[in-house]
């Protein structure tokens, strides 16, 4: 008990001292979670939208797909990149293995269904009237892909944040991609395995502290935006 | 006359089942049309066929003789104005609705503000102008919805039961914004209702859909059953018929056409019911009577003819029509 109070303790004052090494973490994996996002974001918001406000051939299976990928394990998707990105692999003379983009690319990967699967939801849960009226109105394709984004923003939103929740807690992937790299491609969740496997319980305890303090106030903007919908 | 629509060989069908079967069927512009049948008759669908917001599962439609093919080019889409039965307003207020469909409409944005005042003022609406869209009422929202529909000034305006779920004030708001905009030249008008009497009262035509098909039936004392030998059995009564048609399920009999006594008639009439009157209801200018007769007929006649016969609710009379005024479909 002792123990893990002691270092509870160390955990908080290291956090309250603010210690550089733990915040050059955390930046780094904020930094990298929010690019992420903001890629996924720029392609799945799009391609949800489209696939909820058309019919098309094949629609079901896009989504069967999808809910599938959701559930894909992240070490899989380090697995192919890790091949993809490796200096034999096809990508190999990228140089991406072990650095910040390789991380990027493979939680954009892995939040891309997350997202897209979420818009395409936030779209189907707008009133009904909403897409007949707009046409009734004369919107074009892209009007009226604008104006649902505009009608639903909240729910669009929710569905971003909840992928950057997704994407700041992987560790799989970028453990296997960007190879654990101080101050380079080093982020808390790769940090905390890697600081417990080497005894330093306190360091990894106040970086699971901080995990923790995104992850909540993530959930508590999630909240708000569900409130504010409603 | 140019013609609004022409539609050929329409059918559209939901989950497998045929909800619209029109041959072909034209509709004149710059008419006041009434699209008259009971729930699930087709008029919806119809109307938002004709909006183009549905596509027909076969067939073909034109748009002032003009073949749509794919989707409505912006210039045909400016040519409609459509309300649907619950319209929809986006967030924001009156305003920002009409703005919007203006801005939807490709309108030059000097015009835009100039056309909201007018619009705004057409439908008494001014005074809702900066109201959120989610504060209005049931009657200002569909006023509105009109408002914001021929605020581009379209050349066809289609409501889908307008009228319904509204007080009496608000729905003679309603009549004389839709015959105000009908006035106008070449502007062509179709509602849909399912209160004949009110539908005539203000449409210079009437259009019947029964089942998915349009038809000349008056659709008042419509009966389903079965014809043999030019006899209809209904449920509870069989029904001389003129017509020798063999698949036929439904009859419908013009009010007009049937006649009410105290006491049997002797004439040339063959169908002759005992019943007993269950409504009396005061319309415009006649009144509309309701009498069981095991089966639920409705007659019109004078209030002249009301005063005379002495009639009260429970009051037993006799119906009378011949069987050249059932229409047989």
């Amino acid at each position: 008990m002792n123990y893990f109070a002691d270092s509870l303790l160390a955990a908080l004052a290291l956090i309250s001292s603010f210690d550089p090494a733990i915040y050059r973490i955390v930046a780094t994996s904020v930094s990298i979670s929010l690019i992420a996002s903001l890629i996924a974001a720029c392609l799945a918001i799009p391609c949800g939208v489209t696939t909820a406000l058309n019919s098309f051939r094949g629609k079901k299976t896009v989504q069967h797909l999808l809910n599938t990928l959701m559930a894909m394990p992240t070490v899989v998707i380090g697995l192919l990149l890790y091949g993809l990105f490796s200096r034999l692999g096809p990508l190999g003379h990228w140089g991406l293995l072990y650095t910040p983009s390789a991380v990027i690319i493979a939680e954009a990967i892995l939040i891309f269904p997350i997202m897209m699967n979420l818009t395409i939801t936030a779209v189907n849960s707008a009133d009904p009237r909403l897409k007949p009226t707009l046409i009734s109105l004369g919107a074009s394709p892209f009007s009226l892909a604008y104006h649902v984004v505009s009608v639903t923003r909240f729910a669009i939103l929710a569905a971003v944040i909840t992928g950057f929740g997704r994407a700041i807690g992987e560790v799989g992937a970028a453990m296997m991609l960007g190879g654990n790299i101080e101050g380079f491609t080093r982020t808390m969740t790769t940090a905390i395995a890697l600081e417990t496997s080497k005894g330093e319980f306190e360091l990894g305890l106040a970086l699971g502290i901080l995990l923790l303090l995104i992850a909540f106030i993530l959930n508590f903007a999630l909240s708000w935006l569900q409130g504010t919908k409603s | 006359m140019t013609n609004a629509y022409q539609l050929s060989d329409i059918k559209v069908f939901h989950s497998k089942s045929c909800v619209l079967d029109i041959a072909d069927f034209t509709i004149p512009s710059g008419k006041c049309i009434a699209l008259l049948g009971q729930n699930g008759a087709g008029k919806s669908t119809l109307l938002s066929l004709l909006a183009f917001t549905t596509e027909p599962s076969q067939g073909s439609l034109q748009l002032f003789d003009q073949k749509v093919t794919a989707k409505l080019k912006p210039e045909q889409r400016r040519r409609i104005g459509l309300v649907s039965q619950q319209p929809y307003l986006l967030p924001g207020t009156v305003r920002d609705n009409i703005h919007l469909a203006l801005q939807l409409q490709g309108i030059k944005s000097s015009n835009i503000d100039q056309r909201i005042e007018h619009v705004l003022q057409q439908l008494n609406l001014s005074h809702l102008a900066n109201q959120l869209a989610t504060t209005l009422s049931g009657g200002e929202l569909k006023r509105v919805a009109i408002a914001r529909a021929i605020a581009y000034a379209p050349d066809i305006l289609l409501l889908d039961e307008p009228f319904s779920h509204l007080d009496h004030h608000h729905v003679r708001q309603l009549e004389s914004a839709i015959l105000a905009f009908a006035k106008q030249a070449n502007k062509t008008v179709i509602f849909s209702t399912h209160d004949h009497p009110q539908g005539l009262a203000i449409a210079d035509e009437t259009l019947n859909l029964h089942a998915g098909r349009i038809t000349n039936a008056p659709l008042l004392n419509l009966f389903h059953g079965q014809l043999q030998q030019q006899l209809f059995k209904t449920r509870s009564l069989i029904i001389h018929v003129a017509s020798e048609l063999t698949d036929a399920r439904h009859i419908a009999i013009d009010p007009r056409e049937i006649i009410v006594s105290h006491h049997q008639l002797e004439s040339s009439m063959r169908n002759s019911f005992a019943g007993r009157v269950i409504l009396i209801a005061e319309e415009t200018t006649t009144i509309r009577l309701t009498i069981d007769c095991g089966e639920h007929f409705q007659a019109i006649i004078s209030p002249e003819s009301l005063s005379k016969l002495n009639l009260v609710i429970g009051c037993p009379v006799w119906l009378s029509f011949k069987s050249t005024a059932v229409t047989v479909f």
